[in-house]
């Protein structure tokens, strides 16, 4: 038998067990974290703590690995030998960067990590006979034309993204088409701020909201993504984060729960079971993150890494370049262009709303509830301002760019996702003011209420 | 360790998990089935499917060590008792109730975080060999910076 035709026992959805003696034959047995397929001869185990298990292998090379097939629950034994620990290189990686991912998760960074890739030579599989009683249930041949599907879809993702005009229907686009073609029916991307220092939600399915939602690089899974910039496909989510949080009860026991920082929750899915999650990069900068998640444990494969770091790539090469057709160089004064203004209706009975900007932490509240901040909300600020003095309703972004008040850097700004966050965050806390696209560059403010502006 | 604590592992529920060692110093792993104490944990009795358990079996009858870990899977709190076996014997009609009691509360269990029971049920249970042993250590194993302490 070989290790390529139970590749699924290896999703970690199914904890595996490892059985080692020492030097004196006395057995050790207990659960590992994770057991990794190298390649047909090869598996790596993780060693997270200097452990029993660790120490045996030292003394006594053999082992014995049992692992599960996450669909059928048919259990395979590996017998293995120790062949060395790594503790770095591209093996090393992968395996650090899913302990990295949940320990930062659930707050304990530094105390729970890989210390090691432990190699070993698989020296036979053997399939455990008569763990089952009759059938496996739920085995499904997985068929080509799968695959061959899924080579469309990602023809078809890539035609959409090439296609889009501005950075709005790029991300809207490509969302739609991953759910539509691959299935992802929960997906997220996040933009860096390099002025915030933060990875801000700009667009998103599935989820009925969340844009504007903020990780700090290096926080959770999706920060871990970012800071790490390398892809993370996670399997039994919700088992890892169990074994996170045991280890975290652990710490707290002993050191009090003063020096444990809060778990991050989960942006998106609460139940979430599965990621995979993508840096998106152009060369070494971080344009932003990619993520999808699933209730489905087994929903994202090996492939799916693959093609999204494929799709992920072409993200972030649309992303620059529909950012840069209006680069701020190209934003020079045109004087004889004028402000268009149009005539205010006298309104009927409308809705009275307060927007307060608040100085000091650059925040804007609608009525008494937080609406934006940072560069979204000074641009905010301006557009209605300048309705409420002036009755402007219609405005470039080239003004905008010329506009140093707004504090938008002068290379890469980000104007327009900027503009889509403060659309979003219009259209679902404030629907009486309206942001709406009006051509390339240009815009619409419409205002259906009544606005007292306070500034503190 | 309390004698209540011992008792949170000897409940429904629990992952049972038995590694032994042949005369060459070859490790092996099994599933258990069930494990139960008559005598306040000087001994404990680890059920093994006997569809499965051959080698297990075999090794205990050279080697006479085992190891077996006990594990919440929802909160992964782990004992790994370590002893020298007494005897081993295929299980008696009588103790057929309790092992598949505890099949079926551990696939509940398993049921809770994800895997269907429609896939569990079919897990090998009887008959079942019972392995008793001398306790002759326990650790606490529960992951995390204390795991392997000895506690009794």
């Amino acid at each position: 038998m070989k290790l390529a035709e139970i590749s699924r026992c290896f999703q970690g959805v199914i904890p595996s067990v490892v059985a080692s003696a020492d030097a004196n034959g006395i057995p050790n047995v207990t659960y590992v974290s994770q057991v990794y397929l190298v390649d047909d001869r090869h598996v790596a185990l993780s060693q997270q703590f200097f452990n029993k298990t660790r120490r045996n292998f030292d003394e006594n090379p053999n082992g014995c690995v049992e692992i599960y097939d996450p669909v059928t629950f048919q259990a395979y034994r590996l017998r293995l030998r120790f062949l060395r620990s790594e503790k770095s290189g591209p093996l090393f990686d992968t395996m650090a960067m899913r302990i990295l991912a949940i320990a930062s998760h659930t707050g304990m960074e530094g105390v729970f990590r890989l210390v090691a890739a432990d190699v070993f030579e698989v020296v036979k599989v053997e399939k455990v006979e008569g763990f089952l009683t009759g059938a496996p249930v739920g085995d499904e041949e997985v068929s080509p034309a799968g695959f061959r599907t899924e080579l469309r879809g990602l023809q078809l993702v890539s035609d959409r993204i090439n296609r889009a005009d501005d950075l709005e229907n790029l991300l809207a686009a490509t969302l739609d088409a991953l759910d539509v073609y691959f299935g992802f029916r929960h997906t997220i991307v996040l933009l860096y701020d390099h002025a915030l220092q933060r990875l801000v939600t700009i667009a998103c399915r599935g989820y009925g909201g969340g844009v504007g939602a903020e990780v700090a690089p290096g926080e959770g899974l999706i920060g871990t993504v970012a800071s790490e910039r390398r892809i993370l496909r996670i399997s039994g989510l919700n088992e890892k984060l169990r074994y996170g949080r045991a280890v975290r009860r652990s710490v707290m026991s002993d050191t009090g729960s003063l020096h444990v920082r809060p778990e991050i929750p989960l942006p998106g899915l609460p139940d979430a079971q599965s990621a995979l999650i993508i840096p998106l990069l152009l060369e070494d900068q971080l344009i932003g993150v990619l993520a999808a998640e699933s209730r489905d444990p087994l929903l994202f494969g090996e492939w799916d890494e693959t093609y999204l770091g494929i799709i992920g790539n072409q993200i972030a090469l649309g992303i620059d370049r529909v950012s840069s057709d209006e680069s701020p160089a190209q934003a020079t004064p045109q004087p004889h262009e004028p402000p268009v203004v149009r005539a205010i209706p006298p309104p009927p009975a409308r809705a009275r709303h307060t927007l307060t900007y608040y100085r000091e932490d650059d925040t804007i509240f609608l009525d008494d509830e937080y609406l934006v901040r940072n560069v979204p909300g000074r641009i905010l600020w301006k557009l209605v301002g300048e309705w409420k003095r002036q009755g402007r309703t219609a405005f470039t972004n080239r003004e905008l760019r010329l506009d140093r008040s707004l504090g938008l850097p002068d290379i890469k700004d980000n104007l327009e996702s900027r503009l889509i966050l403060l659309r979003h965050r219009l259209r679902e806390k404030c629907p009486n003011v309206q942001i709406t696209p009006a051509g390339r560059g240009k815009f619409t403010l419409d205002v259906g209420a009544e606005l007292d502006l306070v500034e503190r | 360790m309390s004698t209540e604590t011992f008792e949170h592992f000897m409940t429904g529920g629990v992952s049972v998990l038995v590694g032994t060692v042949d005369a060459d110093g070859v490790p092996s792993c099994c599933r258990g089935i069930a494990i139960a104490t008559r005598d306040n944990f000087d001994s404990v009795t680890v059920y093994v499917p006997a569809a499965t358990a051959g080698e297990t079996v075999a090794n205990v009858a050279t080697t006479r060590r085992v190891a077996v870990s006990c594990s919440h899977p929802l909160t992964h709190e782990t004992l790994q008792i370590k002893g020298v076996t007494r005897g081993v014997r295929l299980a008696p009609a009588s103790d057929e109730a309790f092992v598949r009691q505890r099949l079926d509360e551990f696939a509940a269990v398993l049921d809770e975080i994800g895997l269907p029971r429609r896939v569990t049920r079919s897990i090998a249970q009887w008959p079942a060999f019972a392995i008793d042993l001398s306790v002759e250590q326990v650790f606490d194993q529960t992951p995390g910076p204390k795991a392997g302490t000895l506690i009794r």
